[in-house]
């Protein structure tokens, strides 16, 4: 009877039992597709046609479910939702007006509980004889308006926000510009402001960052590199110019900002190991290993071609580098030796588009 | 009896702001509008003065950075006035043959 019943027990678990998300990538394409990428695999599982006009796709949101992706089209003018199972165009917001044209200058965000789409705008009004540059906003869509959605609120934003993070909680959004803003999403007050264009660090220049891919999802930590220059050594001298990285805890809003090495190389964007948060991967034309919390690059290696955007996978073990061109490098997070390369069928090049990943 | 005929682009928009009631609407150019979000080295000169840690291959960097209009580089620029001009080579590497110079419509 016991056997009988511990029998019973385990077919009801192995039945009952959720199937397990799988990690993709989503990549995009010009001059208007999505890429679905299977990395255990090896291989793209999918193309999806993004409706309309498009010169290349922009910044790649994908919903907190795994079943849509929100990208940015049509000259920067349009976001497209699309299934990424059936790849029908779920959602659709264009920005044009007859007299003001609108552009989506990279950061965009969905909230946590998947129902709300923030899209950073900056229009310019367009006159007989001249533009009339316009404050720059955040608008906000219910994406279960599908196509034709409207904004439901506009927020007032600060100039030059280029990347958008939430934080785990949804209840505040954070914003990457001149500095790192915290953001009430229902009101667009600056609940606080992390200094990073107008630190007050002694004997440095402002840094700088350029920067515009998120990819933060799996560790729950935003991060990016940045440049500054020390003003008391001479600029002759290697150590004038340092790299640092800073990073953001999502779960709980902890900003760090340490340097890591005398600038050697340039490094575009970052990305956290989930499984061990002071280890920080970025990429260019080189891929580094960083301890963030000692501040010390720990290996680099020479990547084939330059590469703008990384993302790594849940288990910590694998990191994908893409953008520019037409293929994903896969390497080891231990030895950063490459283990793979996924090449997208037709060559065509991913330019800014962002890496990211969907669990589904 | 009009005694004016105007005979460049800007004198014809102010035919039309006079008819339409929108004189105020037409100004003298202030400034050359582009098209460049940014100004940033990373084109012809890296931060470091030198070539060394430009975009490698040069391709890979062109539709990143000319799509959106990062630099103003001498490229047609797609988000506005020319966006066709890569349409037909989506890969700067196999397909930069086909790209084509660009000139102003009549």
């Amino acid at each position: 009877m016991k056997k009988l019943l511990c029998g019973l027990a385990a077919v009801a678990f192995l039945t009952a039992a959720p199937a397990v998300a799988k990690d993709y990538l989503i990549a995009g394409v010009k001059p208007n597709k999505l890429v679905v990428i299977d990395p255990a695999a090896r291989k793209v599982d999918r193309m999806i046609e993004i409706p309309g006009p498009g010169i290349a796709p922009g910044t790649i949101v994908p919903s907190p479910d795994g079943k849509v992706a929100y990208v940015v089209t049509n000259r920067l003018e349009s976001i497209s939702g699309l299934d990424l199972t059936t790849g029908k165009e779920v959602f659709r917001a264009d920005f044009a007006t007859p007299d003001v044209r609108t552009k989506a200058m990279f950061a965009m965000e969905v909230s946590p509980d998947g129902k709300e789409l923030y899209v950073m705008q900056s229009p310019v009004k367009l006159g007989l004889g001249e533009y009339q540059v316009q404050d720059t906003r955040i608008a906000v869509y219910n994406t279960a308006d599908g196509v034709g959605a409207k904004p439901v609120r506009v927020l007032n934003a600060p100039r030059r926000l280029v990347l958008f993070a939430f934080a785990k909680d949804g209840k505040s959004l954070w914003a990457l510009g001149w500095d790192l803003y915290q953001i009430d999403p229902k009101t667009g007050a600056i609940l606080q402001t992390h200094k990073v264009l107008n630190w007050e660090r002694a004997n440095y220049s402002p840094p700088d960052i350029l920067d515009v891919w998120p990819q933060f999802e799996q560790a729950g930590v935003f991060s990016t590199p940045y440049f500054a220059s020390r003003t008391d050594v001479p600029p002759t001298d290697p150590s004038a110019f340092k790299t640092g990285i800073l990073t953001l805890d999502l779960s709980n809003g902890k900003v760090d900002m340490k340097d890591f090495e005398d600038t050697s190389v340039v490094i575009f964007s970052s990305v956290v190991n989930p499984v061990r948060k002071s280890e920080v991967f970025s990429v260019y034309s080189q891929l580094s290993k960083i301890d963030a919390a000692e501040g010390k690059l720990v290996k680099r290696i020479d990547l084939p071609h330059t590469y703008y955007a990384i993302n790594v996978s849940a288990d910590g073990k694998e990191l994908y580098v893409g953008g520019t061109m037409c293929d994903i490098g896969v390497h080891s997070s231990d030895t950063l030796d490459r283990l793979a390369m996924i090449e997208i069928p037709g060559c065509p090049d991913q330019g800014i588009a962002s890496l990211r990943i969907a669990k589904r | 009896m009009k005694h004016l005929k105007p005979i460049n682009k800007k004198a014809t928009l102010v035919e039309q702001a006079v008819d339409g009631g929108r004189i105020e609407e037409v100004v003298a150019m202030q400034t050359v509008v582009g098209c460049a979000a940014t100004l940033d080295p990373g084109w012809e000169v890296d931060p470091f003065g030198s070539v060394a840690a430009l975009c490698a291959p040069m391709e890979a960097d062109l539709y990143g950075c000319s799509d959106p209009c990062w630099w103003p580089a001498q490229v047609p620029d797609t988000i506005n006035t020319y966006p066709d001009w890569n349409a037909k080579a989506p890969s700067a590497q196999n397909d930069w043959r086909v790209l084509q110079s660009v000139f102003p419509k009549k």
